[in-house]
C-alpha cells in the first residue's frame, strides 16, 4: 500500500497534538498539575547546621500549613533542601543540583552570605526566582535583579538602625565599641557611614577583641568621653565584658546593642550582674521573642512538625519568609510561571506573623524587609520597645 | 576477568568517560566532574610530597589558595586573559612553595608539620585581612571567563581546560616518579641518612618535591577560581588540608594512581552522600578510620594485591614501551 504524504502529515499532526495535550497544564520547570517544587540552599551540616535547618523548618512549617489547607491553587509544595555547608565552593554545586538535577521551580533559602554570593550567578543564568531567607550581603539584591528578593535585614541596616535609634532617643554624645574582625568590619564600616550621613562624629571609638578578658580601659575611656549612648558592635562575650567593667567603675550609659545580643533577657543572665543590662536596647530582625504569646500558635505548629526542635528566632525568620512566598504564589495564580511569580513579588506587601512590620517589595527595591525591632528589659522581662524603619 | 580491571584499562576508561562527559552531562554533573579533575591535580601533587618524598607538610591548601587568589585577582584587577592569569597563579604558587621549602628543609616530622600548619594559618590570615588586595573575608568575584570561539559556555571551557591539564600533568608526574627524581624521593622518605650515603642530594630533591607539589596545587587553585567564579578565604582553610590528606590516604599514600582514585572516589562519595546530610560526615570519618585501620595502603593496595597490572614500579618496564 502506497502511503500518502498527506496522511502521514496528518498522522504526525495528530500525534503532535496528542503529545501536546499530554503535557501537564503548566509546562513550567518544577511545576506539575498538582505540585510546585521549591529548592532550599543553605547550611545543613557542619558547625552551623542547626542555624540552617531551623530556618528551613520554619519555612516548611508554613508550606505544610498551606498544603494542609488545599495547597496553592490545588498544588502541593515540595520543599527540597541542598547543603552549601556555609561555603562558597559547596554552594555552587548545591545550587547547580537544585536547578539542573531537582529541576526546581524557584529557590527559597540562603543563609551564609559568601555561599549565597557564589550561588547568585548560577541562579541568574538559569533565570530562577530566588527568595533569600537569611543572607545579609546587600549586593545580593542591590542592584535590583528581577528574580531576586530578600526577606532578611541587610548587614548595613543593623548599623544604620543603631545610629538612627540613638538619634531618635535624643542622644547627643554617641560612642562606639566594636570588634574589628571580619564580622565586626562588615558592621563597623556602615556604622561610620551612617554617622557621616547624619553629620555627627562619635565622641569615642573603642576597639576590643572578640574574646576579651578585660574591658576596663575601654570603659574608662568611654566614661572620660562622657558618652551618653554607646553603640555595641560586639559578640555576646565581648559585650558582656564591656557591660561588666563599665558597671564596675560606676559608668552606666545607654547601650545600643546589635542582634548578637537581641535576646536581651538571655544576655542579661549571661552578664550575671543584676541591673547591668537594664539600660541596654538591642536590635533584632524579628518583632517578637520566641516565647511571646503572639508566636504561641507557630511555636506549637513547628514543634509538632519537628519534634526535635525547640522554637527559636531562626524558625521565625523562616516563617516570615515562607508566608511571603506563599502569598506570592497565590497572587501568581493557577497559570504559574517563573515570570508570573516574580511579577507578583515585584509589587507585594505581606504582613507576616514574626516581623515587626510588613515585608514589602517594590520594582525598585527588592530588599523587602527593613523594619528593625528593638528589645529591652521591662520589669525584668524582654519586651519590644520600638521599631526603626531603616533607609539608607 | 580481573585483567579487565587492570590499571591501564581503568585509566583508559576514565579518560574516555571524562572526555565524553560534556556531551551528555547536565551542568551539575559537569561541575562535579570538573571538581574531581581538579582534585586529581591536588591529590597527585600532594602525594608526591607526602607519599613519595615523605614530607609531612600541611601547606598544600595555602598554595592552592595562592594559585586561586593570584589567578582571580589578575583577571579582576588587570583584566588579564584567564590563561595568562592561570600561568601566573601557577608561577606564584611555585615560588611560594620554594619559599616554604627553604626553612622546611631543616625540619622533619612533627616540627615540619607545625611549621607548615603555621604557614597555612598565616596565609589564611592574609587572605582574610589584607582587605585592600584580597577583598577580605567576603572575597571577590572572578569576571566571567570567555572561551570563544571554542565554546560559548564558560563551564565547558573550564572543564576542557582542566581535563587537558590533568591529561598532561598526571602522565608527566608518573614519568617523574619513575625517573631518578622519584627514586631519590623514595630513598629520602625511607631514610635520609641512607639516601645521603648513596650520594643523593637531599636539599635538592626535597626542594624539587616542594616546588613540583606547589605547581600542581597552584594549577588546581587557578582552575578552582575559574570554575567557581568566586574566591573566598574559607575555601582554603584547614578543612581543605584534611580533604586533601583524605584523598591521598584513602586512595593510597605513595601511589600516584591511588591518589587519582582517591580524588575521584571521595568527590563522588561526597556527592552521593549529599542527600543523607549528617550521615555524610559520619561516612566520611568512618571511611578514613576504616582505611587507616584495615587497609593502611589505601584502596590501591587492594587493587595491587588482587588485580593484575596495578603494580607501580619506580622504573620503566617493558610494559611501558
Amino acid at each position: 500500500m502506497k502511503r500518502s504524504p498527506f496522511a502521514a502529515g496528518t498522522a504526525a499532526a495528530v500525534l503532535a497534538a496528542a503529545w501536546m495535550h499530554a503535557v501537564p497544564a503548566s509546562a513550567e520547570t518544577g511545576v506539575t498539575d498538582d505540585t510546585i517544587k521549591i529548592g532550599a540552599l543553605g547550611v545543613l551540616t557542619g558547625p552551623n547546621a542547626k542555624f540552617g535547618d531551623t530556618i528551613y523548618n520554619g519555612v516548611e512549617a508554613v508550606y505544610k500549613e498551606a498544603n494542609a489547607t488545599g495547597g496553592i491553587h490545588g498544588r502541593m509544595i515540595e520543599y527540597v533542601r541542598e547543603d552549601d555547608r556555609c561555603q562558597a565552593s559547596e554552594a555552587v554545586g548545591a545550587v547547580k543540583k537544585l536547578i539542573h538535577q531537582h529541576e526546581v521551580f524557584m529557590i527559597h533559602g540562603g543563609a551564609c552570605s559568601n555561599a549565597s554570593l557564589a550561588a547568585k550567578p548560577e541562579i541568574v543564568a538559569a533565570d530562577v526566582p530566588w527568595v533569600i531567607t537569611a543572607s545579609t550581603a546587600s549586593s545580593l539584591t542591590d542592584p535590583v535583579h528581577p528574580r531576586i528578593f530578600t526577606t532578611m535585614l541587610a548587614g548595613w541596616m543593623e548599623s544604620y538602625a543603631q545610629v538612627q535609634y540613638a538619634i531618635d532617643l535624643g542622644m547627643e554624645r554617641i560612642a562606639i565599641v566594636a570588634q574589628h574582625d571580619n564580622w565586626g568590619r562588615s558592621r563597623y564600616d556602615p556604622l561610620i557611614e551612617a554617622f557621616k550621613l547624619h553629620g555627627i562624629e562619635p565622641v569615642a571609638d573603642e576597639e576590643i577583641a572578640p574574646d576579651p578578658t578585660d574591658g576596663t580601659p575601654q570603659a574608662l575611656r568611654l566614661q572620660a568621653a562622657q558618652a551618653d549612648a554607646v553603640i555595641l558592635i560586639l559578640f555576646p562575650k565581648a559585650a558582656a565584658v564591656i557591660l561588666r567593667d563599665a558597671y564596675k567603675i560606676g559608668y552606666k550609659p545607654f547601650l545600643i546593642g546589635g542582634s548578637t545580643v537581641g535576646d536581651v533577657g538571655v544576655f542579661a543572665n549571661n552578664v550575671g550582674i543584676p541591673g547591668a543590662a537594664d539600660k541596654l536596647h538591642a536590635v533584632s530582625t524579628i518583632g517578637y521573642t520566641a516565647d511571646d504569646p503572639a508566636m504561641a500558635e507557630w511555636k506549637a505548629k513547628v514543634e509538632a512538625a519537628f519534634p526535635n526542635d525547640t522554637f527559636n528566632i531562626y524558625h521565625m525568620f523562616g516563617i516570615a519568609s515562607g508566608q511571603f512566598v506563599v502569598e506570592a504564589l497565590k497572587r501568581a495564580g493557577r497559570d504559574l510561571t517563573r515570570e508570573s511569580v516574580s511579577q507578583a513579588m515585584n509589587d507585594l506587601s505581606v504582613e507576616t506573623d514574626p516581623y515587626a512590620g510588613p515585608i514589602t517589595c517594590t520594582p525598585t527595591d527588592h530588599q523587602c524587609h527593613n523594619n528593625a525591632a528593638w528589645f529591652g528589659l521591662v520589669d525584668g522581662v524582654t519586651k519590644r520597645v520600638g521599631v526603626t524603619a531603616v533607609t539608607r | 576477568m580481573l585483567r579487565l580491571f587492570s590499571r591501564r584499562n581503568v585509566m583508559a576508561a576514565g579518560v574516555v568517560f571524562f572526555a565524553l562527559l560534556p556531551f551528555f552531562a547536565n551542568p551539575y554533573v559537569l561541575f562535579i566532574g570538573n571538581l574531581a579533575l581538579m582534585y586529581i591535580l591536588l591529590s597527585v601533587g600532594l602525594n608526591m610530597l607526602l607519599g613519595y618524598a615523605g614530607q609531612l607538610a600541611f601547606a598544600h591548601a595555602a598554595l592552592f589558595g595562592v594559585g586561586a587568589y593570584t589567578t582571580g585577582l589578575l583577571k579582576l584587577e588587570l583584566g588579564l586573559h584567564y590563561g595568562l592569569a592561570l600561568v601566573a597563579g601557577v608561577g606564584l604558587a611555585t615560588v611560594t612553595g620554594l619559599a616554604v621549602a627553604l626553612p622546611a628543609l631543616r625540619l622533619r616530622g612533627l616540627y615540619l608539620a607545625l611549621a607548615t600548619v603555621a604557614f597555612a594559618q598565616a596565609t589564611l590570615w592574609v587572605f582574610t585581612h589584607w582587605n585592600s588586595v584580597t577583598y577580605g573575608g567576603a572575597g571577590f568575584r572572578v569576571p566571567p571567563l570567555d572561551f570563544e570561539p571554542f565554546t560559548s559556555r564558560p563551564d565547558i571551557g573550564v572543564y576542557v581546560l582542566t581535563f587537558v591539564i590533568v591529561l598532561v600533568s598526571v602522565p608527566l608526574g608518573w614519568n617523574m616518579l619513575r625517573s631518578r627524581v622519584g627514586r631519590a624521593w623514595v630513598a629520602i622518605r625511607e631514610s635520609e641518612v641512607a639516601a645521603e650515603s648513596l650520594g643523593i642530594d637531599i636539599t635538592r630533591y626535597k626542594s624539587i618535591a616542594y616546588v613540583v607539589s606547589a605547581m600542581y596545587a597552584g594549577a588546581a587553585g587557578g582552575l578552582f577560581a575559574g570554575m567557581l567564579g568566586i574566591v573566598t578565604p574559607e575555601s582554603f582553610d584547614l578543612f581543605q588540608v584534611i580533604v586533601h590528606f583524605c584523598m591521598v590516604i584513602v586512595g593510597g599514600l605513595g601511589s600516584l594512581w591511588g591518589g587519582v582514585l582517591g580524588a575521584v572516589g571521595l568527590v563522588g562519595l561526597q556527592e552521593v552522600l549529599r542527600a543523607f546530610r549528617h550521615l555524610q560526615e559520619i561516612a566520611f570519618g568512618g571511611l578514613i578510620l576504616f582505611t587507616v585501620l584495615v587497609i593502611p595502603g589505601g584502596a590501591v593496595s587492594l587493587l595491587k594485591r588482587y588485580v593484575p597490572g596495578w603494580k607501580e614500579p619506580l622504573r620503566r618496564t617493558e610494559h611501558d614501551e
